[in-house]
């Protein structure tokens, strides 16, 4: 479970990530701006060049980012389960002229709208992302101090789903054919999901306790900045979608796919 | 409908805050004219018609009369709707949502994992992996039966879609717009509804409503290729697949975490409402 231990702040230290390498230590609200623009590019064409050119300019970045090889594949495996089944599968079922390329503009496309968001997941604490999408993208920070607050329950979830586990095996329930076990699982899902919501409303309580929500003006423990740094990253991310988009363009290939 | 109504009263419960003692406004005289100035909006779009000469994407403008009649009255009634019914949210609300939206996200990521490996007997015909398509919805859903405010389905399948992209997924940071998308949907449906019913009916209407977005998203976006009638029987499958699991299937749970007394923070409703 390391993706949630990612989430909840426990997996940041050591794992081959280097922190002060000008991509990571960038304001998480440059990274993301930088991965929803590649995203939203890329998932309008289905072509072999802008996917292939974002990709090579994205693998051009990568030294920036501060992940080591080994970094890199243990949490990139996951587009190469994805990529590569899709690019065969069209290759092999589609119906298009050609096959060889339709499905390597499919897996490509996979690979090139992945490795921002990989490299984003890897590299940003979610308090700092928090921060800075309250602070500098302005957005109503109770939503988003409670949607980072509940991403804290994260670990306390693996606790309550091992103890939920415990006390149905001392009752005896559970257990026996494939029906029954799907069965015990739903039940145990929805009793995690019932906690879960409790665990919401005493967090909500103990929130308003210290003062959260009211409507005094807040003040931030962590101030989020935003330097020059920020805005090459942001200027260079679209001079990326730009060089893809051009380039698959001139090559003739760029077809919208809602046209 | 006609008349102004008095909107529910707020029941403080422990959790809640004890400032919100007033009851939600209803529809006004303002709210009624903004629906009935979009509705002629839309209706003068419809018997004018968009110019001929212009086009978009090669498209003359003159082929999206229809659609942009409808959008227009939708986006009317929808907006005054959400405006209607719309106070601040309560702590509670917010951060019962978020949780939400965080085991949502969590859902989201085991489907994703186990999307291919699911999909992968349906490639008989390619346009049947829809019928699971209403898994994306759950949380959305979820989300605007549980906690009945303006904004909570889109809120709910945003921050499930974003937990999914950082998790880990293989479509990266396109899930987010996925999830902003799919959730305006299920909002669009509450809306029409103006916040007013969440029965079965409702339920199922609004899981349809999100299987729509889902539909029409994925056959752009994923399977350009698709002829007309693929797209057809894609679009159609998502809609039922919406209804059936999300709308039906987030009915059922929201009926259940009421009877656990999961929701007694979020006030007073009772099973004859859900």
């Amino acid at each position: 479970m390391s993706a949630l231990g990612a989430l909840d702040g426990s997996g940041r230290a050591g794992n081959g990530i280097d922190p002060t390498a000008p991509l990571a230590r960038a304001n998480p609200l440059a990274k993301l701006a930088v991965s929803l623009t590649i995203s939203m590019a890329l998932v309008l064409s289905v072509d072999v060049v802008s996917a292939g050119v974002a990709l090579g300019l994205e693998l051009l970045a990568l030294p920036w980012c501060g992940l080591a090889p080994r970094a890199l594949a243990r949490r990139g495996w996951i587009l190469v389960v994805a990529a590569v089944p899709a690019a065969v599968a069209t290759a092999v079922l589609g119906d298009s002229d050609a096959p060889v390329t339709s499905g390597l503009a499919i897996g490509l496309r996979v690979f090139a709208i992945g490795l921002p968001g990989v490299v984003l997941l890897a590299t940003t604490d979610p308090t700092d992302l928090a921060d800075a999408l309250a602070q500098k993208a302005r957005l109503p920070s109770r939503f988003v101090l409670a949607a980072l607050a509940s991403m804290r329950l994260f670990g306390v979830l693996a606790e309550e789903w091992a103890a939920l586990t415990m006390a149905r095996r001392a009752r005896g329930v559970g257990g026996g054919g494939p029906i029954e076990r799907v069965r015990d699982w739903g039940g145990r899902l929805f009793a995690l999901l019932v906690l879960a919501i409790r665990r919401g409303a005493v967090l909500a309580t103990t929130m308003e306790s210290r003062g959260f929500g009211t409507s005094r003006p807040r003040t931030w423990a962590r101030e989020s900045r935003l330097g020059v740094g920020d805005l090459l990253i942001v200027l260079g991310g679209l001079a990326l979608v730009a060089v893809a988009v051009g380039a698959a363009m001139a090559a003739g290939t760029w077809d919208i796919v809602i046209a | 409908m006609s008349a102004p109504r008095s909107g529910r009263s707020v029941a403080t419960s422990a959790a809640g805050d004890l400032t919100v003692t007033t009851t939600a406004p209803g529809l006004r005289r303002a709210h009624l004219l903004a629906i009935a100035i979009s509705l002629v909006i839309a209706a003068s779009i419809w018997l004018v018609g968009l110019p001929e000469s212009t086009s978009l994407f090669d498209t003359p403008l003159s082929t999206l009369t229809v659609p942009a009649a409808l959008v227009v009255a939708f986006t009317g009634i929808t907006l005054t709707g959400a405006l209607a019914a719309h106070r601040p949210w309560r702590v509670v609300e917010i951060v019962i949502a978020s949780v939400l939206g965080v085991t949502g996200g969590l859902f989201l990521w085991v489907v994703a994992q186990a999307w291919n490996t699911v999909t992968a007997p349906l490639s008989f015909f390619p346009p049947a992996s829809a019928i699971l398509a209403g898994l994306w919805l759950v949380p959305g859903v979820l989300g605007g039966l549980v906690i009945r405010r303006p904004g909570a389905a889109v809120y709910v399948e945003l921050v499930a879609a974003v937990v999914e992209a950082l998790l880990g997924n293989s479509w990266g940071f396109a899930t987010v717009w996925y999830g902003l998308i799919e959730g305006l949907g299920a909002e669009f449906v509450l809306a029409l509804l103006l916040y007013r019913a969440f029965g079965l009916p409702a339920a199922l209407l609004t899981g349809a409503g999100a299987g729509v977005a889902v539909g029409l998203l994925d056959s752009f976006v994923y399977y350009p290729e698709f002829s007309a009638s693929y797209i057809t029987a894609y679009v159609v499958l998502a809609v039922i697949s919406g209804a059936v699991i999300a709308g039906a299937g987030c009915w059922a749970l929201t009926r259940a975490l009421d009877r656990a007394g999961a929701l007694a923070p979020l006030g007073a409703r009772g099973t004859v409402r859900i």
